[in-house]
């Protein structure tokens, strides 16, 4: 292809173009809604991924909880469900025996509890009991006032820390500090509030009351409950290790043969990756769909418009024969032609999408809070990957269009009225 | 002894239409040297488009040899073909044949694209290309801006302005009025006597008789050869 077509192959494009204005657009509505599609797939994917990414941050990526459930949920219910509780003596043996753990602490959980406040109820709050160091940990990072002390959960103090939800949920913008909330009967001052953790799905997290665990076992009781145990590694890459160590004691504590499997999971924050893996999957199953289906219709719309464009010109294509032009520049004319309406079209995507998403990033979180992941800007590789994906539509549509008018006999062409 | 730019042997061309086999050309040689000024002349159906096709290299014969400048065009390919049309051939059509959306100069400059001349420089030759046809006003007009002998001139200028070994020039004035028709003819003579070698196709004896040298055609076949002692005379 020599530089000189190049430049006189865009000129022709863009005149083709000009001089077929509304044609061109509806030729190449396909791919702008193809193109569309891929952009705001990928715009929402990659705010799920950063979502995702900050949860993992805040809870602290380097954390395993040794838990009597498995988060990733891909053992059988049932099994997990006949398993022996968790005991208290367990948790404080494994605690006091493990020597990998930067540091460790001793959970529980009861889900969908009441907290009232004032004369009013709140519903559906999961309440933890937990052990003083869980505050060291980037989970426990407080926003307002402090974690419980060890001495404050050894002396039964009746103080509490809150979640981020349940502070938005219980006091909008009131300060919460020094404020008695009750839950099942019993009194406590709340002293923090920790740092918003969750972000879309996983506000659950924050969605939580944390009580001293002995102040815990007052409330609820202390029998017939399965406890965890919170590991901070102390850097992801002392994860394996303490995960191998954590594994071996507990089943010697839980007195496991060597023939039997574990009867207790070691969990991740990550687990909660494999779980929104699902969840993208099912965005790219249906992003992918509406792609392929929205580019096949771009496909045949350009390649349909390019054969009308090539009956069209066929006279020119005769004229431009006859002074020279080979077989391969007619190709790459009509080829680059399809290609140029193609981007025009992914171009024209681009500007709408970004003014979208401007739109629904900035307005609707204000509505619904849950969609504060979303970002008012498109990441740049959907410029790339939309640049790219048209082009090679614009290819794919040209080609046999463009092949009929390279094949053309230069004297049928000129006889062409 | 003047160069021989054409040199053809014994060229057919057969067209199979369905089960009959029509003879275009039976057998043709012919040679025609630099700075000729040639008409072919016949009836329609004698064979003077398919003999302007094959030697405009537009199409190549059936059987026979074609030289062109010594170079054996007839077993050339399309891609050989095109750089001959390209690079030794200007055409010049009966109804000018010239891209409807381009401008003039555009237009002439398109043979200097597929030569693979530079922007600037086709540019500069285009243009004064067509100051020498006399259409330096009209560089920038399109072809729907222009009268008909005004678009003949830029598609003359379009044949000249890679300097081709001929030009070949099919019924030039069949679709212009006898004053602008004229006009045309004496830009041929003046082209012919700056050295140019130049092809005329033509039914009309009037424009024939422009030629130096007359050759008519009848049933794919040289009816005579003959040259003209008086080609007509502007000056």
């Amino acid at each position: 292809m020599k530089i000189s077509e190049i430049r006189e192959n865009i000129v022709i494009a863009y005149s083709a173009m000009a001089s077929n204005k509304v044609r061109s657009a509806l030729a190449s509505l396909g791919v702008v809604i193809g193109i569309s599609t891929v952009i705001l797939m990928g715009w929402i994917l990659s705010g799920l991924q950063t979502a995702l990414d900050d949860t993992f941050k805040m809870m602290g990526v380097d954390v395993l909880y040794i838990d009597k459930w498995d988060w990733t949920g891909g053992k059988n219910w049932k099994d997990i469900k006949y398993r022996k509780n968790i005991t208290l003596d367990q948790v404080n043996e494994i605690r006091s025996k493990i020597q990998t753990a930067e540091l460790t602490f001793t959970s529980t959980e009861n889900w969908g509890q009441s907290v009232k406040y004032g004369n009013q109820n709140f519903n559906g709050i999961n309440i933890a009991g937990i052990t003083y160091e869980h505050g060291r940990t980037p989970a426990g990072e407080t926003l307002l006032g402090r974690y419980f002390t060890q001495f404050e959960q050894y002396n039964h103090s009746n103080v509490a820390v809150i979640g981020y939800k349940v502070y938005q949920t219980i006091f909008s913008n009131e300060d919460p500090l020094g404020k008695d909330i009750k839950i099942n009967g019993h009194k406590f001052i709340i002293i923090g509030v920790v740092k918003k953790q969750g972000t879309l799905m996983f506000d659950f997290v924050d969605n939580k009351v944390y009580l001293p665990l002995e102040q815990y076992f007052s409330t609820f009781g202390k029998y017939d409950i399965s406890l965890s145990v919170g590991i901070k590694a102390g850097g992801e890459e002392n994860i394996d290790k303490v995960r191998e160590e954590s594994r071996g004691l507990m089943r010697i504590i839980r007195n496991l043969k060597p023939h039997q499997e574990d009867d207790f999971s070691i969990n991740e924050t990550k687990a909660f990756e494999k779980q929104t893996a699902q969840l993208k999957l099912y965005v790219w199953g249906i992003g992918i769909g509406m792609t392929v289906l929205s580019f096949l219709v771009g496909i045949i719309g350009i390649m349909n418009i390019m054969f009308v464009s090539v009956t069209e010109r066929t006279k020119e294509i005769g004229i431009r024969k006859a002074i020279g032009a080979k077989k391969r520049s007619i190709l790459f004319q009509f080829i680059f032609e399809a290609a140029v309406l193609s981007l025009s079209g992914a171009f024209f995507s681009l500007i709408i999408c970004s003014g979208l998403v401007y739109l629904v990033a900035t307005i609707l979180p204000t509505m619904v809070p849950e969609t504060a992941f979303l970002k008012p800007f498109l990441p740049y590789q959907l410029f790339i990957i939309a640049s790219l994906v048209s082009i090679m539509v614009g290819v794919a549509a040209g080609f046999v269009p463009a092949q009929r008018a390279a094949n053309l006999d230069p004297i049928e062409a000129l006889r062409f009225e | 002894m003047k160069k021989k730019i054409i040199d053809i042997h014994n060229i057919a061309k057969i067209y199979q239409m369905g089960l009959e086999k029509v003879f275009a050309l039976r057998n043709i040689s012919l040679t025609i040297n630099e700075n000729e000024y040639v008409a072919i002349m016949g009836p329609s159906g004698s064979g003077k488009s398919t003999l302007m096709n094959i030697l405009g290299c537009l199409d190549t014969p059936t059987s026979g040899q074609y030289l062109f400048e010594e170079e054996d065009v007839s077993t050339m390919n399309d891609n050989e073909l095109a750089d001959i049309r390209n690079q030794k051939i200007g055409f010049v059509f009966q109804t000018f044949n010239l891209l409807p959306r381009a401008t003039s100069l555009k237009n002439v400059e398109l043979p200097l694209v597929y030569a693979g001349v530079p922007y600037n420089k086709r540019n500069e030759i285009a243009r004064n290309t067509l100051i020498n046809v006399g259409l330096g006003e009209r560089i920038d007009h399109k072809p729907n801006e222009l009268s008909g002998g005004q678009r003949q001139r830029v598609a003359i200028a379009r044949a000249l302005v890679t300097n081709p070994s001929i030009i070949l020039a099919d019924e030039p004035t069949g679709n212009l009025d006898t004053k602008t028709g004229i006009e045309i003819m004496k830009l041929f003579s003046d082209l012919w006597k700056k050295g140019n070698t130049i092809i005329l196709v033509t039914h009309e004896e009037d424009i024939a008789f422009n030629a130096q040298r007359i050759i008519r055609l009848r049933d794919g076949l040289i009816e005579s050869d003959e040259i003209n002692p008086n080609p007509t005379n502007y000056n």
